[in-house]
């Protein structure tokens, strides 16, 4: 006879989204610079912005900055990104 | 702070709602999908606002979902669907939960989207209700939404099933069958769990550890982050079969996972980071000799069944239920031996001051626990020191080098007095707070530290911190004031070895320690 046991793990399916398709070009678009607030972030970020202007002629970049690495995005960092083309997380320092 | 999540203006009316007569009062009109998580979190305290005023739900789902939806959550509000998704489309929602506040002539007097406990008491306020919501009930304070059905991608097959959370009422575990002739614990083993073998949950054994908690099975305690999975009593109940744990220590375990997924305490975080950092579980009261904590020798080792399988469970459900598997989620460089299990209980009978909960605002008899997201501890040897200077001196050069020597104001730390150290402190006549308060005077970091070492961690913060001297040296002040160094007395009578414990960023923007009632 099998052994029943009592599943002790999550069993709430994780949402699947789907991956907004990728940009072809970046010309022309707005990208979205997200500092988490590590030390470093604002250098990466910063070069990065010159680059995307430069060589890559965005029309725009929006940059934002989390209050603090240790807890996820509030509400209204998020709300700003989404009508962006594209954003670049600066993770870590 | 008004979000764009419709064109609907302050002031504008809203368009009509088939077979919805407005009425003479003000009415909150909830737009929400059954499968997002959002909307989940939000109905129990829609409610709770249900009782004092009018909320209309509208479901973005067929009816099938809409129903499901409404039975699970127990909905107090009346929900109508949304066909065809006219509704959502004339509204020009973006995202759901949208909440509309309209007034008897139907103009929207504020709109709002996602989940946010403030927003919703200051709805109550305006709605004359008393708050719906409270700020550490174990549900996060706010949380973004999902996008509007209408605006979904049309992809076929790439969504799964709605997810079966709530709020109140989990959703009862699956069984498994193990075929005959596997070996059970090997399957345990593979299936579940840290990396050490576990004790099969078996419905005889979780019926058993049921038996010590006097609350429904389905009762969700807290939703564990960072997947926030459902922490039903009796998932915690199968997590504690597996640890070891006896009945009884469902006791400690129910108020344990509500203040492990307390937002001040951050689990989120302490789970996901790179950093050393553990929940370190402190039991103080009455509770250490019921259920046999071990505060005297080895509180921190193997002495101990209740210590070990109340620390081993924490961890299991933090791996099972909350979902950071070291080998993914929690990216910790180094790890920590604390997150098999860390617990230790205060040796309040070798305490000469206040017991640790007593200092949190407890009573005496109250058994508490207390979570602070820490290092592994840094020992101190202090043999020969007669003065509560000379050995809160020791202990201070330790405290100096948490988080990394250069680096000031960022952590707390508490440090775990052996009973003969607090009996040398005390002799003297010193309270506890005068020995937190000499240990801030006295740790710091020597400016010269910081020569010729710009790039090193800390030295970029110099600007912020407050210079003093330390026996005619000039010192950064490591931390920021007497609350930032906890002192708790645990540990053997023989041994002048005390024990320094980092913390992880501290504070309102890291983690802060929390201490909630047994």
């Amino acid at each position: 006879m099998p052994t029943q046991l009592i599943n002790p793990m999550n069993e709430a399916p994780l949402r699947v989204s789907m991956p907004p398709a990728r940009l072809r070009s970046l010309q022309g678009k707005t990208v979205g610079l997200l500092d988490i607030s590590k030390t470093g972030g604002n250098l990466f970020l910063d070069r990065l912005e010159q680059l995307l202007r430069e060589r890559f002629h965005v029309a725009n970049v929006v940059r934002t900055a989390k209050p603090t690495f240790a807890k996820p995005a509030p509400p209204g960092i998020i709300e700003q990104l989404r009508t962006v083309d594209a954003v670049v997380e600066a993770l870590a320092d | 702070m008004r979000y764009p999540s419709t064109v609907l203006d302050i002031g504008q009316t809203v368009p009509a709602i088939p077979g919805l007569d407005l009425g003479s009062d003000a009415a909150l009109i909830v737009f929400f999908e059954t499968d997002c998580p959002t909307c989940r979190l939000a109905v129990p305290y829609l409610n709770k606002l249900a009782r004092g005023a009018r909320v209309i739900g509208i479901s973005q789902d067929d009816q099938a979902a809409t129903n499901q939806f409404t039975q699970q959550l127990a909905t107090a509000f009346p929900v109508q669907r949304d066909s065809g998704l006219a509704l959502s489309r004339r509204f020009d929602l973006t995202f759901v939960p949208s909440l509309f506040l309209i007034d008897h002539n139907g103009r929207v007097l504020r709109s709002h989207f996602g989940f946010d406990k403030a927003v919703l008491n200051e709805i109550a306020t305006q709605m004359r209700c008393p708050p719906v919501a409270e700020d550490f009930d174990g549900a996060p304070q706010s949380k973004p939404g999902c996008m509007s059905r209408h605006l979904e991608p049309k992809v076929e097959g790439e969504f799964g099933p709605a997810p079966p959370v709530s709020f109140s009422r989990g959703v009862p575990a699956s069984v498994i069958e193990v075929p005959d002739g596997e070996d059970l614990f090997e399957y345990c083993f593979q299936a579940f769990g840290d990396a050490l073998p576990v004790i099969p949950p078996t419905p005889e054994r979780i019926a058993s550890m049921l038996s010590g908690a006097a609350v429904n099975p389905s009762e969700v305690i807290a939703r564990v982050p960072p997947c926030y999975g459902e922490a039903t009593v009796e998932k915690i109940a199968a997590n504690a079969v597996m640890a070891g744990c006896l009945p009884n220590m469902m006791r400690v375990l129910l108020p344990l996972v509500r203040a492990v997924c307390d937002e001040r305490l951050n689990i989120h975080g302490v789970q996901a980071t790179t950093h050393f950092a553990a929940p370190l579980v402190i039991i103080n009261g009455p509770i250490r000799n019921e259920l046999g904590f071990a505060y005297r020798q080895n509180t921190f080792s193997n002495v101990a069944r209740a210590n070990s399988t109340l620390g081993r469970a924490l961890q299991l459900i933090l791996l099972n239920i909350g979902g950071a598997r070291p080998d993914a989620i929690d990216m910790s460089t180094l790890g920590n031996p604390g997150k098999f299990c860390y617990c230790i209980a205060e040796h309040e009978e070798a305490n000469p001051w206040e017991p640790f909960h007593v200092e949190r605002g407890f009573q005496r008899q109250q058994s508490a626990l207390t979570l602070f997201a820490a290092e592994a501890p840094h020992g101190v040897s202090e043999h020969t020191a007669r003065t509560p200077e000379q050995v809160l001196k020791s202990i201070s050069y330790a405290l100096a080098t948490v988080w990394t020597y250069r680096a000031c104001l960022g952590s707390e730390a508490v440090v775990v007095l052996s009973p003969e150290h607090a009996r040398t402190i005390d002799r003297a006549g010193w309270t506890k707070l005068r020995a937190r308060e000499f240990l801030f005077e006295n740790t710091g970091v020597p400016v010269r530290a910081y020569d010729n070492a710009p790039d090193a961690e800390g030295s970029q913060l110099v600007s912020k911190y407050q210079e003093i001297l330390i026996d005619g040296e000039r010192c950064y002040q490591k931390f920021r004031s007497p609350d930032s160094i906890r002192i708790v007395v645990a540990g053997g009578t023989a041994g002048k070895f005390s024990a320094v414990i980092g913390s992880w960023a501290a504070g309102p923007r890291g983690s802060e320690m929390v201490t909630y009632p047994i």
